[in-house]
């Protein structure tokens, strides 16, 4: 059993490579950052259906919501939790209670100060079903009650100790905003939240962009921040750009300074060297896998599972579709993860095991097509691919796994879906094989993956237990580990939780989350918030 | 912008180029030849390509033409060759079924509205003014968007969009064969209101509609591949033109045969579909003349 190597820390990942390369297109070359300028940032993320992040909760939601919202804490490249707009906070010893002191002198671009009763506000925001929160609603699951100690101080109290708070406080989807702003209502709230943050929501045009402004009051940076005050640009046009080429087009000719999501091949270009570079910010949390849904047939068959895992080979077509950008994962963490769990040996190809397996199901019969068949049924699986989460290199790799696992007798039926399209066939249980990223700051995202209670739906309507997996010993070693403040326990707990997932071949991991931007020649000072990996400009300057 | 009205304007202008009873220009030849190995690919791929279109080979992956690939491989190592070969079969139905569909459709509306009287003329002409009104490629969209992406429907899509075309074209058609002398005769011989429709008028008005169904399978093969290669007809990896095009667009940079090699299939049916269509209609043109 090997761990996860992770002979690079978050700091090393997260690489700047040749930042300063190729200055003599520009006319600005000394390394004094440049004050004023828009910033053109194209996302190939979905374009959200609400700013607010405490709503629903997903990734394109963080990546915006990190120019306007700031956390109770952050952390820095090393992983250490790091205070943000809570200046201190103590624990006490039963686990059950928290103190968060907040920073003195804070304001809310609206004017509003932030003080205790303004957190317990937003946590009374995320737990209320009316909310309709996903991602934050989950992680604060243990909180039970706030009580506002005095004007600065909040007290939280849970049912349960949770390990993994500090984490949970310190993503983008448990952001600070106003109350003043919350109670304006859902619809204007998700069109313009107001937050701390070094930039302001001044307008969204829907399927075009949004403009953010410069916070000139802004005074909370991070203290891994390169500098204190203002931000030196003027503004972001976040653009929604959902074609890689055509982003990859804009970014070479110079229409906009960074993307996200580039297709391999433009990453592998940019890694070579040139006026283009790369930042890699691996995601936090879970790696990129596939789960297999275990509630019903035919994957409530165990062997089903493993023949599948057995069939499904994915090394080559990774290697060739990423053009060596990525390392293939055995793990269902994310290497970032010091407690991830890396496990090859279950997900070695063998043919033969698998036709063996599937004989002993009793998917004994093939018909004219070759696929196998039991009591007048085919083996047929029901892939529903999220066209906005899955770049066309990963959905050519579902078409390789088709091909591969066609060869034993699967009939794996590919559905490219928008996203609220694939959103409605998981809720409604329509699919056997689904790969659905996830991100959470910490290994406590395995309990949000793999334990039973992740089979309920949030009030978002979306649970995160894809695989559908209900073991009551490993819902233990999840609760026990999520209790626990020991690291070294902590650790021990989770290999074996693990374990459990990928001996029952509940998931087949495929890389790490794929996270990287490419930044055109004048853009200077973007780093990866080491939370969960999005973009801050609060450093950023344009040379030009 | 419909097919039957682009083909109406090419029916005056290429009467000249060809006569009646000549011997057939190379255009025409290379045409024919075109169709022919369309066809011969749609009804026996293995003849051609007999691999699998849907082998993969990731170690074999986005190769150069080659004698061996002499299209290429795309990002999983198919061979492209193969996969625009077997892509014939499910591009020429499309077209086919779709022309089908449009003109099956507008048959009935057509004749409705020549021979049903004053209100169902008016009825079925206003109708058709609101289609043409919305671009065709639009009404087939919008009918996606209701019904759902895939193969039938898209087929059904582009087969609705071309029937207001045809319509008025066969509406015109009937009234004009209705007005002449021997239509005339027939009624003062007493013959029966349908066996003057199926023995005198529909053969007379619906040949020079056939010729431009010719023309409108090309137009109709490549509004299928156009809806597939937005992701609404056939679905990766299924072998068609346009959702291969659609695959191949990401590389086009590094692998330009991935995208290019479908989509000369795409120009070359097209055109051919259209060039021959024209000429079969100045053909009968001047033959009815």
């Amino acid at each position: 059993m090997l761990r996860a190597p992770h002979t690079f820390s978050l700091l090393g990942s997260i690489a700047i490579v040749g930042l300063l390369a190729g200055c003599s297109s520009t006319t600005v070359t000394s390394d004094e950052p440049v004050e004023g300028g828009v910033l053109v940032y194209a996302t190939g993320d979905a374009e959200p259906d609400c700013l607010d992040p405490h709503v629903g909760g997903n990734y394109p939601q963080a990546l915006l919501a990190t120019q306007y919202l700031e956390s109770l804490v952050s952390k820095n490249a090393e992983g250490d939790i790091l205070p943000w707009l809570a200046e201190s906070w103590t624990e006490s010893p039963d686990g059950l209670s928290w103190e968060f002191t907040l920073r003195e002198g804070i304001e809310f671009t609206d004017g509003t100060p932030l003080n205790a009763a303004a957190v317990a506000a937003n946590i009374a925001h995320l737990k209320d079903p009316e909310t309709g929160s996903s991602t934050g609603y989950l992680a604060l699951g243990k909180v039970e009650s706030t009580t506002v100690v005095d004007d600065l101080t909040l007290r939280l109290d849970l049912t349960a100790p949770d390990s993994a708070l500090l984490d949970s406080f310190s993503m983008p989807w448990l952001g600070i905003q106003s109350p003043t702003a919350l109670e304006r209502g859902e619809e204007v709230n998700c069109a313009s939240p107001v937050g701390t943050g070094p930039f302001i929501v001044e307008s969204w045009t829907r399927q075009d962009s949004i403009t953010l402004v410069r916070n000139e009051d802004y005074s909370s940076a991070p203290e891994d921040a390169a500098h204190d005050g203002l931000p030196y640009l003027d503004g972001i046009e976040w653009r929604f750009i959902p074609d890689a080429t055509t982003r990859y087009a804009a970014l070479q000719s110079g229409e906009v300074d960074v993307i996200d999501n580039p297709q391999p091949n433009s990453l592998a270009a940019a890694l070579d060297g040139g006026e283009i570079t790369a930042l890699l910010a691996p995601r936090p949390g879970a790696s990129n896998r596939i789960e297999l849904n275990s509630s019903k047939p035919p994957f409530d068959d165990p062997r089903v599972r493993e023949a599948f895992v057995r069939a499904a080979g994915v090394d080559e077509g990774i290697e060739s579709l990423f053009f060596g950008t990525v390392d293939r994962s055995y793990s269902v963490l994310s290497s970032v993860e010091k407690e991830a769990l890396s496990a090859p040996e279950y997900f070695e190809g063998d043919l033969d095991a698998a036709n063996a397996l599937l004989d002993e199901a009793g998917w004994t019969e093939r018909d004219d097509e070759g696929y196998r068949v039991r009591d007048g049924e085919r083996l047929t699986l029901s892939f529903p691919v999220s066209t906005n989460q899955s770049v066309p290199a990963e959905q050519s790799l579902f078409e390789q796994l088709q091909a591969t696992t066609k060869d034993v007798g699967f009939e794996v039926i590919l559905e490219p879906l928008d996203l609220s399209s694939w959103y409605g066939a998981l809720f409604a249980h329509e699919y056997n094989l689904v790969s659905a990223p996830y991100t959470k700051v910490g290994p406590d995202v395995l309990r949000i993956l793999y334990h039973s209670d992740s089979t309920v739906p949030a009030p978002s309507g979306y649970f995160a237990n894809l695989a559908q997996l209900k073991d009551s010993e490993l819902d233990a070693l999840l609760t026990q580990a999520s209790e626990t403040s020991d690291p070294a326990l902590r650790g021990e707990l989770y290999e074996q939780a693990q374990e459990i997932v990928l001996s029952g071949y509940y998931a087949i991991p495929l890389y790490d989350q794929q996270n990287n931007y490419l930044l055109g020649p004048d853009v200077r000072g973007v780093r990866a918030l080491p939370t969960v990996s999005t973009p801050t400009f609060h450093d950023a300057w344009l040379a030009r | 912008m419909t097919a039957p009205e682009t083909a109406g304007t090419g029916l005056r202008t290429a009467h000249l180029a060809s006569r009646p009873g000549a011997r057939p220009t190379v255009g025409e030849i290379i045409s024919v030849l075109i169709l022919l190995l369309i066809v011969l690919a749609a009804v026996a791929p293995r003849l051609l390509a007999p691999g699998d279109p849907l082998g993969i080979s990731p170690a074999d992956a986005f190769q150069a033409p080659s004698w061996q690939h002499p299209f290429g491989t795309d990002e999983s190592g198919r061979d492209v060759y193969t996969r625009v070969v077997h892509g014939a079969g499910e591009s020429l139905l499309i077209g086919l079924a779709a022309t089908a569909i449009g003109l099956g459709l507008a048959l009935v509306i057509g004749i409705l509205g020549a021979v049903a009287g004053r209100a169902v003329d008016f009825a079925t002409t206003r109708i058709n003014e609101v289609l043409f009104a919305l671009p065709g490629l639009l009404l087939a969209l919008v009918f996606i968007a209701i019904v759902g992406p895939g193969v039938a429907t898209t087929t059904v899509a582009v087969g609705l969009s071309t029937a207001p075309g045809y319509a008025r074209i066969i509406r015109t058609q009937i009234r004009a064969v209705r007005g002449s002398a021997y239509i005339e005769a027939a009624v003062v011989l007493g013959h029966s209101s349908p066996r003057i429709l199926g023995r005198h008028i529909l053969p007379n008005a619906l040949a020079p509609v056939f010729v431009l169904a010719t023309l409108g399978v090309g137009q109709a093969i490549v509004w299928a591949s156009s809806l597939s290669f937005l992701g609404l007809g056939a679905v990766p990896p299924a072998p068609e033109w346009g959702a291969m095009l659609a695959a191949g667009r990401p590389y086009i940079e590094l692998a330009w045969w991935m995208t290019v090699c479908p989509g000369l299939a795409i120009v070359a049916t097209a055109a051919a579909s259209t060039a021959l269509g024209r000429s079969i209609q100045a053909r009968t043109r001047q033959g009815d003349g």
